[in-house]
């Protein structure tokens, strides 16, 4: 395996386990969810594996984790799946089993078709997908080990991809994508941080054209998007030097230490542990209906690749435009409701929506189907805008007070008097005191700065509070001083 | 002289306790007297060296709760007093099998390793019997995590000793259960038959004992040995205290997916029904015994104990002459694979789920120096388990192996169904047998000595031979008690019906009952009330 580095390419395949957001475990009724609780806090008999307890299957997990299936295109979603004992000692692990899927899993099949910045598809598949609990929590501190059981019994799914990745920068876009569509489905908060999304990748080189598999590296405990990117590209990168030096790779697992952004090798591989499974006979096994299937697919939400197509194609919205838009579901909701309302003008209801919008909710923090602001009002200040009842600046305003008070837009215009200053009469007696009392600038402009007209309708624009229509004013403007060069 | 209260059937106790003629507290007494007469020393894990009184006594609990026994008698009384329902078990008095939680009290499985567990929480069993006014004397003995057919490898010691010859064992695993309830220390008492656990002490104590269809009781609370076997049922003198137990531990629970949603008839009800016209089949396979030769691995055949082969005769012809339909020669062709197919499953299973006791957590931890974690799990379950779930994580191991596991665990596997295919055709409404209830011997032998046995573990499982098609099935079996052998050991049969056929067994049990009351041997008394 000689040859020089632009003739070797990347072989990745990832690991990963999605932390599906129900309520309560997968097979009892603590919480779910855990996040800054103190250890030890949220468990029951059932999730710590006391004597002669047994597990009860949590329906919302089967929901969730068939429509990931789902939106993954698997090829089946099984009507009769089984779970699995997966034996092995571990003190996080208080059965000394996990319970999951081996044989006859939830699904088979599944592929992501990944868009790349450079406007490629990487064809990925997925090779396993299946449900499983989560085991415990071991922190080492100081010679001790301590055990967190809070995580116990929390529903995973565990989805594996073929080795089908080719850089780093595909395997980092694999996990956005992954994470968009999980809060899309409302499955999984997918925060790598808080260990929602969590991500395995194995990592081997080999020269292109070689159809084979080179021995891999296993890289754990990376924790962030950024750092899978980082993680992969320094072990390509070394892969890359060990074989130009002539050295063989050899199977490590390997760690990433975040601290200091280096990997470190864990273990070497062994065989592989034989982890006994069979099937679980305290669990009866998973039958979905045909008919309830189907209802489940047919439920499935437009995905957000699709949508992002739809909205070049329907709206004819630029590509960039299409996918900030389709980044998150009820911002690509919000959108499409706000076209609705407006009845068209799409380029329109984007830009305000990535230039306002966004920002509004930026500052709050919330998603866009979180504001006060509704896609309605969005669309009756842009009409307003549009008919020049209002001035732009107005409703730009005007976005910020309804979502500050959530009142209807229109009210709030003839409430208060926003509406645009159109009566030619005032206009014209404001304009004309203007000149009046600026005879140093007019001179100027009559003397061919003729830029200055900006100054004049920003004069007037301050006078009425923004509420001067600026074509008409500027119209106005021209007309006196014009008129003024004659006398 | 008057019946001791603690020698009344738990029908009786209930409906005087409820009507307001006799006391829960009057009845704890009795009970608690006879249990100071026939125990002898209480088991424990101290060194444990035979002594002569041993061998003359019953030593049935692992753990007596009098106290709480005292509270739940005087709640029950309390209630009668108020003129509220006490519950349909008023003032019974219960034993449960060492292998159920009850909150507050020891639950050690008859294992060193689970020796100073005290259980957060109760089995749904048991607090369906504690809700319906039982009152719970304590925890019973039981061979190690229900692993034998003897009590013989219990933990706690001196094991058990079978009340109608204490020098012999009581069976297993509930031999505990049946020794109590044979002395009338309890009433009733909940068991767990996997192989035969319920059965087969019964038919040695001489008293009742019913393995439900799997799934009618929940397994909540109940550590698991083999859990697609394990099956919690009970232990009682008549078959009508059977029947009102039965009644009370069955149904859906919430707790245990793997419970049956089949409503819960009143067995109590249908007792009395007479057996006109029911078919009760006899199969030439459980007059025999087919086990391959342990050394050569050679099939052989040997019958059954004759007498025991003459006492199911009896008894089918018993049920005749009450206008039930015998069927002969009914073929159950696979009952000889019973025992290897369990010997591979339930190791399996066993195994896995002993994995949870690892010194870390709960339950026994290695006190020495360790190295390291390994070391720690090793030194614990290595001081922790006997040698029975030794050799069980053993086996378990060696037949689920990745490499191992097509040719012993599949295989197993496939066993079992044509064994449920046995039970399938001789029920099978359109079948040529369309049987109700299939009558067989519940043991090959009637109760073995002590030490006789134990040590052979292949032989040991042998004793299981009639009963663990049952269990591989699911289906449901009765062990009634029909006689007395040449050695005044009680003889046992058993009724087994199709899945949730319970109501129909406990009547056709009944029916015998009802019928032998007058017959000479139910006069004979255990030897431990003689003395």
């Amino acid at each position: 395996m000689k040859g020089t580095m632009s003739e070797i390419e990347a072989v990745i395949g990832l690991e990963t386990h999605i932390q599906l957001n129900t309520r309560t475990k997968i097979f009892c009724a603590c919480r779910a969810d855990s996040w800054g609780a103190d250890p030890n806090t949220n468990i029951c008999p059932v999730c710590t594996g006391l004597p002669g307890v047994l597990p009860v299957p949590n329906q919302a997990v089967i929901d969730k984790a068939v429509r990931l299936a789902a939106a993954m295109h698997v090829d089946e979603i099984r009507p009769l799946s089984y779970f699995a004992r997966k034996n092995y000692f571990y003190p996080d692990l208080p059965k000394g089993y996990q319970i999951s899927q081996y044989d006859e899993t939830l699904a088979r099949g599944g592929h992501l078709d990944l868009p790349m910045p450079d406007g490629s598809v990487r064809h990925v598949r997925i090779v396993k997908l299946h449900q499983e609990e989560d085991a415990g929590k071991t922190v080492h501190q100081g010679g001790r080990r301590l055990i967190d059981f809070n995580r116990c019994g929390v529903p995973l799914v565990e989805m594996v991809t073929a080795p089908d990745l080719r850089s780093a920068d595909e395997a980092a876009q694999y996990l956005i994508r992954l994470r968009q569509l999980l809060r899309w489905l409302e499955v999984s908060d997918g925060d790598m941080e808080r260990g929602q999304l969590r991500c395995d990748a194995n990592v081997s080189i080999r020269p292109v054209g070689f159809e084979g598999l080179n021995p891999k590296t296993e890289i754990k405990n990376v924790n962030s998007i950024e750092n899978v990117r980082a993680a992969i590209e320094k072990e390509i990168e070394r892969q890359k030097r060990e074989v130009e030096a002539g050295r063989r790779i050899e199977a490590w697992t390997l760690e990433w230490d975040e601290d200091t952004g280096t990997l470190r090798k864990m273990r070497s591989k062994e065989t592989e542990a034989d982890y006994r499974y069979f099937r679980e006979p305290d669990l009866l096994p998973v039958r979905l209906e045909a008919g309830w299937l189907a209802a489940q697919r047919a439920a499935l939400p437009e995905l957000p690749l699709e949508r992002k197509a739809r909205f070049i194609a329907q709206y004819g919205l630029p590509a960039y435009d299409a996918e900030i838009l389709t980044e998150e579901r009820t911002l690509s909701e919000y959108f499409e409701a706000a076209v609705a309302a407006r009845g068209g003008e799409a380029k329109s209801v984007s830009n305000w929506m990535m230039n306002d919008v966004l920002r509004l909710m930026r500052e709050r923090g919330v998603l866009a189907g979180d504001l006060k602001l509704r896609p309605q009002h969005l669309a009756s200040i842009l009409r307003m805008v549009d008919e020049r009842k209002i001035t732009g600046s107005t409703g730009k305003e005007l976005l910020a007070r309804v979502e500050a008070g959530g009142q209807d837009p229109e009210t709030l215009v003839a409430a208060e008097g926003l509406g645009q200053v159109s009566d030619e009469g005032a206009l014209r007696q404001v304009a004309r005191r203007i000149v009046e009392d600026n005879p140093g600038q007019v001179e100027a402009y009559r003397k061919g700065k003729v830029t200055l007209i900006g100054w004049f309708v920003g004069q007037v624009m301050r006078q009425t509070g923004g509420k001067a229509d600026p074509q008409r004013t500027r119209a106005v403007l021209e007309e006196i001083l014009a008129a003024g060069t004659d006398a | 002289m008057s019946t001791p209260l603690c020698d009344l059937s738990a029908v009786e106790i209930a409906g005087r306790v409820r009507n307001g003629s006799l006391r829960a507290e009057q009845v704890l007494d009795s009970a608690l007297e006879r249990i100071r007469a026939v125990e002898g020393r209480p088991p424990s894990l101290e060194p444990y060296e035979l002594q002569a009184e041993d061998r003359s006594t019953v030593h049935a609990f692992i753990t007596l709760t009098e106290e709480r026994a005292r509270a739940q008698a005087r709640a029950v009384d309390d209630a009668v007093a108020a003129g509220k329902d006490p519950g349909a078990l008023a003032g019974v008095p219960l034993g449960v099998k060492d292998i159920f939680c009850v909150a507050g009290t020891p639950s050690t499985a008859g294992s060193r390793i689970l020796a100073n567990f005290v259980a957060p929480y109760t089995a749904t069993p048991v607090a369906r019997l504690e809700a319906a006014g039982a009152v719970t004397l304590g925890k019973v003995n039981l061979d190690e995590f229900t692993f034998g057919s003897s009590n013989e490898s219990t933990a706690f010691r001196p094991p058990p000793g079978n009340p109608w010859d204490p020098g012999r064992v009581p069976g297993g695993s509930s031999g505990g259960s049946a020794a109590a309830v044979a002395a009338g220390e309890v009433a009733l008492s909940l068991g767990t038959d996997t192989a035969g656990s319920i059965r087969q002490p019964a038919a040695f104590c001489g008293v009742v004992g019913m393995k439900p269809t799997y799934g009618r009781v929940s397994r909540y609370g109940l550590i698991a040995f083999a859990s697609s076997l394990d099956c919690p049922g009970p232990v009682a003198r008549t078959v009508s205290d059977a029947a009102l137990m039965l009644g009370v531990i069955a149904g859906a629970d919430i707790h245990d997916a793997t419970a049956a949603h089949v409503p819960v008839p009143d067995y109590l009800g249908g007792l009395e029904q007479d057996v006109r016209g029911l078919r009760i089949g006899l199969s030439p396979d459980y007059f025999k015994l087919r086990y391959p030769d342990p050394q050569t691995g050679e099939l052989r055949e040997q019958p059954i104990t004759p007498e025991i082969e003459t006492a199911v005769r009896s008894a089918a012809e018993a049920l005749a002459r009450q206008g039930a339909e015998i069927v002969e020669n009914v073929p159950m062709p696979n009952t000889h694979l019973g025992i290897p197919a369990y010997f591979v499953i339930s190791r399996v299973e066993a195994a896995s789920n002993l994995h949870r006791y690892d010194g870390v957590k709960y339950g026994f931890r290695y006190a020495g120096p360790v190295g390291d974690l390994k070391e720690l799990y090793r030194k614990s379950r290595a001081a922790g388990f006997g040698r029975q779930p030794k050799l069980r994580i053993l086996m378990g191991m060696y037949v689920s192996a990745e490499q191992y596991e097509k040719g012993y665990y599949q295989r197993a596997l496939r066993v079992r169904t044509l064994i449920r295919r046995d039970f399938e055709q001789a029920f099978d409404r359109g079948g040529a047998h369309r049987l109700d209830a299939l009558l067989t011997a519940t043991t090959p032998t009637t109760a073995f000595e002590l030490d006789a046995v134990y040590g052979d573990s292949v032989l040991m499982q042998y004793a299981d031979l009639l009963t663990v098609p049952a269990d591989h099935a699911g289906v449901p079996g009765i062990s009634l008690p029909v006689g007395l052998d040449a050695q005044q050991l009680p003889i046992g049969i058993q009724l087994l019906g199709p899945d949730f056929s319970e109501a129909r067994l406990l009547q056709i049990a009944r029916a015998y009952e009802r019928q032998t009351q007058t017959e000479a041997w139910r006069a004979a008394r255990p030897k431990v009330l003689n003395l």
